[in-house]
């Protein structure tokens, strides 16, 4: 791997013409990072296991009673906001529920940035569609985007569920008396921790999966499948 | 844990080779566009303050090689990320050396054939265990955003070493015999359906005619083995 300080002398590897050795350092660099994602994944997933089964306990509670998730984020973590809501409404198993991914739409986005402020992107969404019988799932990195704070502000007033998935210590998310569930991915490497929270997004869909998908043998059409 | 280092590092210099010489990086992910738009994203506005931003822009269609088709320019580059039984992204592969372009797949659950893309970087994460072949637990619990994760890093880790990124020629003229310059078998897209036994194509050096009399009818979309001049065989 280059020393940390490479980037200082730019050119100094200008002349250099044999890929081998930097291939070397590349896949090793590759395999540390792959180490310390899984790493990351585990230490997380145990040390928040209690955290993300009452969420989920709360979550699934409101799917069943006919609750809605709304799920949100900004950048990367507005993709990985995408892949949540994906799990839930098209699930690749198990039952599918009603899900939305509130940066889908550009129409919306675009007119709420415009006229009253990206600040308000989200939460005037939830003003618009979700009540007291939903959830509002943020993913932020910082735990301090604007606009998950309004949005989970108006949430919470209005009722919603709140749960936030952040990096660092939580940042504002894990302070504000709006997130009722902060599961929060200690470490400071924005890169590691989107694919952590990705993966506190599977166990909780996993865990709302558990408690309330039928179970595969008295699922009638999945009798019907084998004859 | 199985290791992507070496795949993923050859992966890294292909791409940052081609982005040295102005290329752009078109992500699909017809069943996961998500993730297409978090690699453009990654590219475009970089998380680290002060690493460049390269032109990498995410296709959302469930056909993207129509759009691709219009998009891409010989040199660029087509990273998909979806299961390697993905039609629509079969579609585009297939249509990469007519168009002159570079490949990239990465994935999770059932892999693609072994020569579908230049570079093929897999998570194998015990998908075959479940039944639906799109159900890929790594697509959805942050094993396939390392990947890609990783792969922005190394390209960013291979522009420290600007005299490893010069293009010493052609790109199509790595192999030991050029197949542009022999006039060996390429693949070409048929742009114009034929007519009098001469139809128009796409390959990676340009727009040529060629003759089609030895083929059958061929149609815009259709790709043919193009050799001196003469389409000698469909390609399915």
């Amino acid at each position: 791997m280059s020393d940390a300080t490479d980037f200082l002398y730019p050119f100094i590897e200008a002349d250099e013409r044999d890929a081998g050795s930097l291939l070397t350092d590349l896949a090793q660099s590759a395999r540390a990072k792959q180490q310390a994602s899984a790493d990351l994944r585990r230490v997380t997933l145990d040390r928040s296991s209690d955290a993300i089964e009452s969420a989920a306990a709360a979550l699934a509670a409101r799917l069943h009673h006919g609750g809605r998730l709304f799920v949100f984020g900004n950048g990367g973590s507005s993709t990985d906001a995408a892949s949540l809501a994906a799990l839930f409404i098209q699930p690749p198993w198990g039952q599918p529920f009603p899900a939305r991914n509130l940066v889908a739409d550009s129409a919306v986005l675009t007119a709420l940035g415009n006229d009253v402020g990206f600040d308000l992107v989200f939460s005037r969404q939830l003003i618009a569609h979700a009540d007291q019988r939903d959830v509002a799932i943020g993913l932020s990195t910082s735990g301090n985007s604007r606009n998950l704070l309004h949005a989970f502000s108006d949430a919470a007033a209005r009722g919603l569920l709140t749960i936030g998935i952040a990096g660092y210590s939580g940042g504002e998310m894990a302070a504000s008396p709006h997130v009722q569930h902060c599961l929060v991915v200690d470490a400071d490497s924005v890169h590691r921790i989107q694919e952590t929270q990705a993966a506190i997004g599977f166990a909780l869909w996993s865990a709302v999966q558990a408690r309330l998908s039928q179970p595969r043998r008295s699922n009638p059409e999945a009798d019907d499948d084998e004859h | 844990m199985a290791d992507f280092g070496e795949p993923l590092a050859v992966t890294a210099l292909s791409l940052a080779r081609r982005f040295a010489d102005d290329a752009t990086l078109w992500c699909v992910a017809p069943e996961w566009p998500e993730h297409a738009r978090h690699v453009a994203v990654e590219f475009v506005h970089p998380v680290l303050v002060g690493k460049r931003a390269f032109p990498a822009v995410s296709i959302e269609s469930s056909d993207p090689a129509t759009a691709l088709r219009s998009l891409v320019r010989a040199g660029d580059v087509v990273l998909a990320i979806s299961p390697g039984n993905s039609a629509p992204t079969t579609t585009v592969m297939r249509r990469a050396q007519a168009w002159g372009v570079t490949t990239l797949w990465l994935g999770a659950g059932p892999r693609p054939a072994m020569r579908a893309a230049d570079h093929i970087v897999w998570i194998d994460d015990g998908a075959d265990e479940v039944a639906d072949e799109i159900a890929t637990p790594a697509a959805y619990d942050g094993r396939l955003v390392l990947l890609y994760h990783v792969l922005w890093e190394l390209t960013h880790v291979c522009f420290e070493h600007p005299g490893l990124l010069e293009v010493r020629s052609d790109p199509s003229c790595d192999d030991d015999v050029c197949i542009t310059c022999s006039d060996e078998g390429r693949i070409g897209e048929v742009l114009t359906a034929d007519s009098g036994g001469r139809a128009r194509v796409r390959t990676a050096v340009g727009i040529e005619t060629i003759d089609t009399t030895i083929v059958p009818t061929v149609v815009p979309g259709d790709l043919v083995l193009i050799h001196a001049g003469a389409a000698i065989s469909e390609v399915p």
